[in-house]
C-alpha cells in the first residue's frame, strides 16, 4: 500500500540535492486537472457514510492516521494524514454539503517529496447511478511541485498528474471494496 | 442589442437571421444584428476555442501551442493577441480568418497582456523576471521595458489606453504606469495575492481580485489610494463591472460574487461552473460572460438580473484571462 507515496518519496530524496527554493504559493504557469470516478454497487447514502467524516481517511490505502479538528465545518476543519512512511499532509476543508454528498479541501502543506503538487485543491462527490448503485467522483486542480520554469522531470507537471491519478485510482479501488463488502 | 438577443434566443438561428434583417433599419441596430463572439484561450487543450455567443456554440478551434492562457481583444476585434506561458509566446489572431498571422517571444513567461486601443502596441508581463514589456505591433519587437513588482499577473489599461495598471501579485500590490512615458508613477497596496485587475469605463478605479484574502481592493487611480475592500467569495480570480456592479470569478467558491459599485457592499452570490476563472462584460453591457476552468464551459449571466442565461461548452481547461470578447461586424 501508499505505493505512490513511497515511490514519490525515494525519488524525492534524488531530488533534494536541487535545494528547491521554498515552494509557498509560488508555482509553474500552467495548473492541471484530474479527475478520477468508480462505480460502487450501493446506494449513495451508504457509499457518502463511508466519506462523510473529514476526520476519517481510512478508506485511504496508506493513510494510517488521521488527526484534527473543527468537525465538517467549512473553513474551519484541518486534519493531518499520516502515510505509513511517516510524512504528514496538513489539509484543509472550504465547502461542505451533507445534502449534494460533497466536500472540497485544499492542502495546506506537503512536501513535493511526499506529493509532487503545489497548491492544490480537492473535491470528492457521490452521484447516484444507474440501478440503485453510486458513482463516486474525485477532482483534484493543481500545480506542478517545481515551482519555476524548466522543472526536473520527476516535479514536472506529468508527474504531478500521474502521482494524483495514482492516489485517487487507489483510494476509489479501495472505497469500492470497503463499501461493497458491507464494512 | 438586449432585444436583439433576447429574440435570438428564443427562436431557430434561421429564423433569427430574418428577424435580424427585418430589424436592420439603423446602422446601430445593424451593427447590433451581426453578434458576438469569446475567443476563449483552452490552456490543456493548447487551442482558442471561438464560441458564437449567438449560437451558443463553439464555431472554430485554432490551435495554439504552448498552454495559452491570457488574452487582449484589440479594440476593434479584428485581431487577438494570446500568450503562451510555456511557450513563452505571444501569438497574434487574425480574428475574422482564424489565423495566427505572427508569433511575438518573449523573454520570460508571459500571463497578463493588455491591447493599447490605438492598434499600435500590446503590453506584457513578463510572470518571474518581472517586468511589463511594451510590444510595438508592427515591429512585432519589444520596444520599452519597465519594472513591476514580484510575480506581475493582470494587465489592464484605462480606455484612452494612458495609465496601465499591473496586479503584482506575489508583492500583494498594484503598480500604475504611465503608457507613454513607461515609467512606473505608482505602487498601491491591496489584498493578499491580486490576480485579475480591471479598470472601469472611466478609466478612475482599478479592481483588483485577491486570490488569498478572498477581497477585491478598489483603487482610485489618480489619487492612487486604496479606497475599499469588499469581501467575495474564495479565491477569487478577475473582476468584470457591469451595470454598477462588480463581478468576481471564486475559482474555489464556484461562484460569481457580485456588489455593489458605489456602495461597495456584496449583492448576490451566483452558483457557476467549477473554477471560474476569465471574466468580461459584452459591449452593451447587457451580459457577463463567465469562463469555468475544471468544468470547460462559458456561463452567461444577465448582468440586470443576475439569472444565469446560457451555458456553452468550450475545449479543456478554458481560462481566458484578459479580453476575450468581440462583436462581428
Amino acid at each position: 500500500m501508499a505505493g505512490t507515496f513511497e515511490k514519490s518519496l525515494r525519488i524525492g530524496i534524488a531530488i533534494v540535492a536541487l535545494a528547491l527554493p521554498q515552494a509557498g504559493w509560488a508555482h509553474g504557469p500552467s495548473r492541471q486537472k484530474v479527475t478520477e470516478s468508480i462505480v460502487i454497487d450501493a446506494p449513495p447514502a451508504k457509499v457518502w457514510a463511508a466519506i462523510a467524516d473529514f476526520h476519517d481517511m481510512s478508506w485511504l490505502p496508506g493513510i494510517v492516521k488521521t488527526t484534527g479538528a473543527g468537525g465538517n465545518e467549512p473553513d474551519t476543519a484541518t486534519r493531518q494524514l499520516t502515510l505509513d512512511n511517516g510524512a504528514t499532509i496538513d489539509e484543509s476543508l472550504y465547502k461542505y454539503d451533507a445534502g449534494e454528498m460533497s466536500y472540497s479541501y485544499r492542502i495546506d502543506n506537503v512536501d513535493v517529496k511526499v506529493l509532487p503538487v503545489n497548491n492544490y485543491s480537492s473535491t470528492i462527490a457521490v452521484l447516484p447511478a444507474e440501478g440503485g448503485k453510486s458513482t463516486v467522483e474525485w477532482r483534484g486542480a493543481f500545480y506542478r511541485g517545481y515551482p519555476n520554469n524548466d522543472p526536473p522531470p520527476e516535479l514536472n507537471d506529468e508527474a504531478a498528474i500521474k502521482a494524483v491519478t495514482a492516489v485517487y485510482h487507489k483510494g476509489l479501488e479501495s472505497l469500492k471494496k470497503k463499501v461493497e463488502a458491507g464494512k | 442589442m438586449i432585444g436583439l438577443h433576447g429574440v435570438g434566443r428564443q427562436v431557430k438561428p434561421g429564423k433569427a437571421l430574418v428577424l435580424f434583417a427585418a430589424l436592420c433599419v439603423s446602422a446601430a441596430l445593424c451593427r447590433a444584428a451581426v453578434g458576438a463572439e469569446a475567443f476563449i484561450t483552452d490552456q490543456s487543450g493548447d487551442e482558442v476555442s471561438v464560441l458564437d455567443l449567438g449560437l451558443k456554440h463553439v464555431v472554430a478551434r485554432i490551435p495554439v501551442t504552448g498552454k495559452p492562457a491570457g488574452i487582449a481583444m484589440a479594440r476593434d476585434g479584428r485581431t487577438a493577441y494570446v500568450t503562451s506561458p510555456e511557450g513563452k509566446y505571444v501569438s497574434v489572431i487574425d480574428t475574422a480568418s482564424r489565423q495566427i498571422t505572427a508569433k511575438i517571444a518573449i523573454p520570460d513567461t508571459p500571463l497578463g497582456i493588455a491591447a493599447d486601443p490605438s492598434g499600435g502596441f500590446i503590453y506584457v508581463a513578463g510572470f518571474y523576471q518581472p517586468r511589463l514589456y511594451k510590444i510595438d505591433l508592427a515591429a512585432a519587437a519589444i520596444v520599452a521595458t519597465v519594472e513591476v513588482g514580484a510575480s506581475p499577473s493582470g494587465v489592464a489599461l484605462s480606455p484612452d489606453g494612458a495609465l496601465i495598471v499591473t496586479a503584482d501579485r506575489d508583492d500583494d500590490q498594484i503598480s500604475i504606469i504611465d503608457a507613454k512615458s513607461f515609467t512606473r508613477k505608482s505602487t498601491v497596496k491591496v489584498g493578499a495575492h491580486p490576480f485579475g485587475v480591471t479598470i472601469d469605463a472611466q478609466g478612475a478605479r482599478a479592481y483588483a481580485a485577491n486570490v488569498e484574502s478572498n477581497d477585491v481592493s478598489v483603487v482610485d487611480l489618480k489619487e492612487a489610494k486604496l479606497l475599499g475592500t469588499v469581501a467575495v467569495g474564495k479565491r477569487p480570480y478577475a473582476v468584470a463591472l457591469a451595470k454598477g456592479r462588480g463581478f468576481s470569478t471564486d475559482q474555489y467558491g464556484g461562484t460569481v460574487s457580485v456588489f455593489d459599485l458605489a456602495t461597495l457592499k456584496p449583492v448576490k452570490r451566483i452558483s457557476v461552473g467549477d473554477y471560474p476563472e476569465g471574466i468580461e462584460t459584452s459591449a452593451d453591457g447587457n451580459s457577463v460572460y463567465v469562463v469555468n476552468w475544471f468544468s470547460n464551459e462559458v456561463w452567461a449571466i444577465n448582468a440586470e438580473t443576475l439569472a444565469v442565461t446560457a451555458k456553452m461548452p468550450v475545449g479543456d481547461g478554458p481560462r481566458a484571462f484578459g479580453t476575450f470578447l468581440r462583436e462581428t461586424l
